[in-house]
């Protein structure tokens, strides 16, 4: 159906009317509170006064950025269990092309080259800088914004450059498996449980009580790890689990890239669905 | 490091005219995505937006941090990040208009036109004809 141009402007016009409507509305405190709230809640007022607090030695985290704190000391639980879910997910898309193998050979005979060679020189350009960039990212997570996961994911877009720019034959034949990405990936997992647990070893060792995901001192659990290494703020537990999270969540990715990129014609074949 | 008053006020207005033009090259860019009738002409128009109206601002933001001493030291950082983000849209942005574009013409997703000569085809077809002889 064609409107007239009427139509549409009067259309326009009503959509805006409504929503700056709505907009007045909630920002003159129409659901009964006003957003942004005008004070600290007390929760925030709390992880601000301890995240980096070397007076409250029971309560601090050791490390001035408040948002690693909280994802890996202050509800830690959570995020292992998230990482779990992505490691399933990771698991799920590999049983979903079970029976379907990435062979340098038949690569070489499908799609042996890549895009042009000024894509070529440029990506050459940039890849080195993605991965430096997702290194400091990773590595400064419990100092600046950032993480195991975001410097993980800026790391996994490395290979995938490569994958699409290169072909898929080029980085296979270069020795970037399936397989090697999975042991990887789960070397990051055992280093994240590892830590997850460093702090009971280290309790039953001194035969002290410890908590599972315990980072620094707690009373009567007077068990912690080391809050600076090297004369360099490491925030215990934190600067280890940005790590193996890092490692974990590139590898993760580049296997979901890898299965993604393989040419419909070679997972025809293997999968045993011909060709109309 | 000090700076004389004249040549911080200068770097300041050179960074905002910077920033304007970039304002101006968007809202071309933006216009043309809209306006221009096929692939290939909208491809230009989308790469004024990225060198026109994204290199060329955040170069003046670099130019506009050096100078503007009321930003502390942090505005080194400012103006470090925006210079190296400048960099690798100048490297990035032609890279990837051109994977586009080569994408476009060597699958004939889209059909050049207005077209008067296109050695590119020629070339192609040089080589077809090659293979076949």
């Amino acid at each position: 159906m064609e409107m007239s141009s009427g139509t549409k402007i009067a259309g326009v016009v009503s959509m805006v009317i409504v929503t700056s409507v709505l907009a007045l509305a909630i920002a003159a405190g129409g659901l009964g509170y006003v957003i942004p709230p005008p004070h600290l809640r007390s929760l925030a007022d709390w992880y601000l006064k301890t995240a980096l607090n070397p007076y409250l030695k029971y309560f601090t985290v050791n490390s001035p950025e408040a948002v690693t704190s909280i994802v890996w000391d202050y509800r830690g639980l959570d995020t292992l269990f998230e990482t779990t879910v992505f490691f399933l997910a990771i698991i799920g898309s590999i049983a979903l092309m079970r029976g379907i193998h990435i062979d340098v050979k038949e690569l070489k005979e499908c799609c042996p080259t890549g895009m042009s060679p000024i894509v070529k020189t440029v990506t050459r350009v940039t890849v080195g800088m993605i991965l430096a960039v997702s290194a400091s990212i990773a590595l400064h997570g419990h100092l600046t914004p950032g993480g195991g996961f975001q410097g993980g994911a800026t790391a996994a877009v490395a290979p995938l450059l490569v994958m699409v720019v290169f072909s898929l034959y080029f980085v296979s034949k270069h020795g970037l498996s399936e397989e090697k990405m999975l042991t990887l990936r789960t070397a990051g997992l055992l280093g994240i449980a590892f830590t997850a647990f460093a702090a009971l070893i280290i309790g039953y060792a001194f035969s002290t009580h410890a908590y599972v995901f315990q980072n620094q001192p707690k009373a009567e659990a007077p068990v912690g790890l080391p809050a600076y290494m090297f004369n360099a703020l490491t925030s215990g537990t934190l600067i280890f689990f940005n790590l193996f999270e890092f490692f974990a969540v590139a590898a993760g990715f580049t296997i979901v890239f890898l299965l993604l990129s393989i040419p419909e014609v070679i997972v025809k074949k293997h999968s045993g669905v011909s060709e109309e | 490091m000090v700076m004389p008053d004249w040549l911080s006020n200068l770097s300041v207005w050179v960074g905002e005219i910077m920033i304007g033009v970039g304002v101006v090259s968007d809202v071309i860019a933006a216009i043309g995505m809209l306006r221009f009738p096929n692939f290939f002409v909208r491809l230009h128009a989308a790469t004024i937006g990225t060198i026109w109206g994204a290199f060329l601002p955040l170069v003046g933001v670099a130019i506009l941090s050096v100078g503007a001493d009321y930003l502390g030291s942090y505005r080194w950082f400012m103006g470090g990040g925006a210079l190296i983000t400048a960099v690798l849209i100048l490297i990035l942005g032609p890279a990837g208009s051109h994977a586009l574009a080569r994408a476009a013409y060597r699958s004939k997703a889209a059909k050049v036109e207005p077209k008067c000569v296109d050695h590119l085809e020629e070339h192609i077809r040089g080589e077809e004809r090659d293979r076949n002889a």
